[in-house]
């Protein structure tokens, strides 16, 4: 463990904007959505009869799960309490990566590692940092949560839930950075084992199956029961699962070399066949986006088995009053359901296309672009077949997921699809966001182009709440899809004709700024 | 036009820091060209703007008779590059990397693939993530040397080489000369420049220090003359273009300009000489000299 400390403060070094930025939102969150259920609730009268209401929509139970007390603590952790998990859960996977697979695969492992320094170091820090950083993060929401009037501790039981949620995830991440020697397969290995585990929570809350919630980290967040009965026992139990990950991934990467993977190399072929940039370019996106039809393929099946017992369970005047407000009438609960769901996943099918959106960025970083440069292959030409696979991976993913919920949901396979594939406007353009930003602003192309998708996120969170005003929310482009499921909608041919002609231009403007820039490799 | 690369005057800026102040460079068509200067120099940052990987802020640039930026394309059928820090995709074999290049440059010879991969030693069926950074080297000088191109730009190509490699490379580089191939070659290694190239030019801080053949670069350098003398020679202390002078007892050693030469000699003869060494400046000395005189 010999210079952990000098590791320590590279890492923080090295993200010193993008943690305090991290944990100052993080930590300022509870406080905020306390104050504003506080404002709108006023009494036990409104906070009991909000409750009901939120119980008895399988959207939000989906997402949030069930209330455990209608009090304004226990309102607070039922909303963010799997958010945070969430935001916090990728965040830590991605620093995890960073600093553990990212170095190894950059070589600049290899260069650290020749100092003095142990061999566990690395993966030691990593963790250690993101570890803490989440330690940090909930321990400061709790004085601005007892100072707004909660229990203090019910209070930190909450914030140790919330670094608990992050913690299983840096956990995660650092098993799945010593799996595979690809820094992008480890990332989506984890994100991927992330959001079946969501998946899981959101089928055994929606679902009315209590026990499979103890099955998923993002069901253990909430198990604690802050200001619901506190039961700290729990957070033990989440301590041990992320030990034993820990020390696995610890006893993962004494078995292997440094730079590589667990699986062994086999010998490849001695020829090759790939005859240019677009050959190429299939070779080096096939495996990721397999993998990410494969997860969101068992996501599909997981919401339609959870979405089809809905109907006949939940056939109460409350509910069809719930899905004729946000639907019209006749809307099917199911039908509501499956529409809040499917905005959040189409978020997370944008995710998957900004992997190969970035990618073109990620070749020119690490300097290989520059030897396929000097060849004949053009520029365009060159980012071109990196493009049309983050063109053609969210009408695949969105295809999968649609196809594979309309199947188990009620069989109208056509009409589930159709509903997802309208989001694929919004995710290209993302995509065009991403690609204006490569274009245009290489080195924060990836940083930045995260951090908008985050905020969505985030912003769809905050609007809820009217901590953000209309106005605010329109900027995400998620909010202009019509939801097809539901009458009423409004004619979705114009939405998506402005989205897909907005992600067009801006794709444009990203490979005009492409040619004319120089090329920028990270060294 | 017989310069396989012309540039005359080059800049690029990168935010504050001066990359190229004013960089000239010549090859000819048909010969080696050694590219020499420390780190940092600008050898990199001057092959990338051949390449039309980086636009250059001013001065003129022609490759092969074209324009390296706005006909890159077209330009890039007739040359191969071996950058000076190779990286490779992870997941491909190193055949499947050379076949790859090979084909996007117009084919490869297959017998010249085979007798390269032979004699550099190299495994083609192992994963790009594997090799070392000398493998890496091996697998781009393949795919480079194998292909029927005109021009070839090689940067710092033997550094994650062993000596026996090198000789290899050395060989490979001769017999492209032969063949009529141009190659320009960066380097700071200078033993491998002495042995290649047929002229040289220096560059430092973004500027061309010098060009040349080495008997031109020769010719500028001093000579380093030690001599034991019979009586006294006080007449070469005020000598101009001599430098460095000691004298320990009856032994004399100086630094003698070229053509200050024949009046130091003649200087020696009046007190007498009993044993006299000369040596040619090696590489290093000219090298160290530049840097010395603009470090000043």
């Amino acid at each position: 463990m010999t210079g952990t400390w000098a590791l320590i403060r590279l890492i923080v070094r090295r993200d010193r904007v993008l943690l305090p930025v991290w944990i100052a939102i993080t930590a300022l969150l509870p406080a905020g959505i306390a104050s504003t259920t506080t404002d709108l609730y006023a009494d036990q009268a409104a906070r009991d009869s909000f409750a009901t209401v939120s119980a008895s929509n399988p959207a939000q139970l989906a997402m949030r799960g069930p209330i455990y007390d209608a009090s304004v603590g226990g309102l607070t952790a039922w909303t963010l309490g799997s958010s945070l998990a969430l935001i916090g859960g990728l965040i830590s996977i991605l620093l995890v990566i960073r600093h553990t697979r990212v170095e190894e695969e950059t070589g600049r492992r290899e260069l650290l590692g020749s100092g003095v320094i142990g061999r566990h170091a690395p993966l030691a820090t990593a963790l250690a940092v993101v570890l803490a950083a989440n330690l940090l993060l909930g321990l400061l929401s709790v004085p601005a949560l007892v100072a707004g009037g909660l229990p203090a501790g019910s209070s930190l039981l909450f914030g140790l839930s919330t670094a608990a949620g992050g913690w299983v995830f840096a956990a995660v991440a650092a098993v799945a950075a010593q799996l595979t020697a690809s820094s992008g397969t480890a990332r989506g290995l984890a994100i991927g084992a992330g959001g079946l585990l969501f998946a899981l929570r959101a089928l055994a809350d929606a679902g009315g199956i209590g026990w499979l919630a103890w099955l998923s980290p993002f069901g253990w967040v909430r198990l604690t029961k802050p200001y619901a009965g506190d039961r700290w026992w729990v957070l033990g139990l989440i301590a041990v699962f992320v030990a034993a990950l820990a020390a696995a991934a610890f006893a993962l990467s004494t078995r292997r070399d440094v730079a590589g993977g667990l699986l062994p190399a086999r010998p490849g072929p001695t020829t090759g066949t790939l005859s240019g940039s677009f050959g190429l370019a299939a070779r080096l996106h096939r495996g990721t986006l397999a993998g990410f039809a494969i997860g969101f393929g068992l996501m599909g099946v997981l919401l339609g088995v959870a979405a089809r017992g809905l109907d006949a369970q939940v056939d109460t005047p409350q509910f069809r009053e719930l899905a004729a407000t946000i639907g019209g009438t006749d809307a099917r609960i199911s039908d509501v359901f499956f529409t809040f769901v499917m905005y959040v996943l189409s978020q997370l099918v944008a995710g998957a296309a900004l992997v190969s959106a970035l990618r073109a960025r990620g070749e020119e970083a690490a300097g290989r672009a520059e030897l396929l440069l000097s060849t004949p292959v053009g520029r365009l030409r060159w980012a071109l077949s990196h493009l049309v696979f983050a063109i053609l991976s969210p009408l695949l993913l969105l295809a999968v997921l649609g196809a594979a919920a309309g199947l188990a949901y009620d069989g109208d396979v056509a009409r589930v699809t159709g509903a997802t594939l309208a989001y694929l406007p919004a995710v290209w353009t993302v995509v065009g966001i991403a690609m204006l930003l490569f274009g245009m602003l290489p080195r924060l192309a990836a940083a930045v182009s995260w951090t908008m998708l985050g905020l969505f996120l985030v912003v769809d969170l905050l609007a809820e709440f009217k901590l953000a005003s209309g106005i605010v929310l329109d900027l995400s482009p998620f909010v202009h899809v019509p939801a097809m499921l539901l009458r009423g909608a409004s004619s979705p041919v114009a939405p998506l004709l402005e989205l897909t002609v907005a992600a067009v231009t801006l794709a444009t403007a990203g490979l005009a700024f492409l040619r004319r820039r120089d090329l920028m490799p990270s060294a | 036009m017989n310069a396989a690369v012309h540039a005359d005057g080059l800049v690029k800026t990168f935010g504050q820091t001066k990359a190229l102040d004013g960089l000239d460079l010549t090859v000819k068509t048909g010969e080696v060209h050694g590219f020499l200067g420390p780190n940092g120099a600008g050898k990199t940052t001057t092959i990338r703007i051949l390449l039309g990987q980086m636009r250059a802020d001013g001065g003129r640039i022609a490759l092969l008779g074209g324009d390296p930026w706005h006909e890159a394309t077209e330009l890039h059928r007739r040359l191969a590059y071996v950058p000076g820090d190779v990286t490779l995709w992870p997941s491909l074999t190193g055949g499947e990397v050379i076949d790859l290049l090979g084909r996007v440059r117009g084919g490869l010879n297959p017998r010249r693939r085979a007798e390269l991969l032979e004699r550099f030693e190299l495994d083609p069926r192992k994963k790009c993530r594997i090799y070392s950074k000398g493998n890496r080297q091996k697998v781009a000088l393949v795919a480079a040397f194998a292909s029927d191109v005109e021009l070839l730009v090689l940067d710092e190509p033997t550094s994650g080489l062993d000596p026996l490699m090198e000789a290899v490379f050395n060989e490979c580089v001769l017999q492209e000369k032969r063949e009529g191939r141009t190659v320009l070659l960066s380097s700071h290694i200078l033993s491998e420049v002495e042995t290649l190239c047929d002229r040289v030019s220096i560059i430092r801080a973004g500027r061309s220090v010098e060009s040349g053949s080495l008997a031109d670069l020769r010719h500028l350098a001093r000579t380093s003359v030690t001599a034991e003398l019979i009586g006294p020679a006080p007449g070469l202390a005020v000598l101009p273009g001599v430098y460095d002078l000691t004298m320990d007892g009856a032994r004399l050693r100086c630094q003698v300009d070229g053509d200050a030469l024949t009046a130091v000699l003649a200087e020696l003869a009046r007190a007498g000489v009993r044993t006299l060494t000369t040596q040619p400046p090696t590489l290093e000395e000219l090298f160290l000299r530049h840097y010395e005189g603009a470090a000043r």
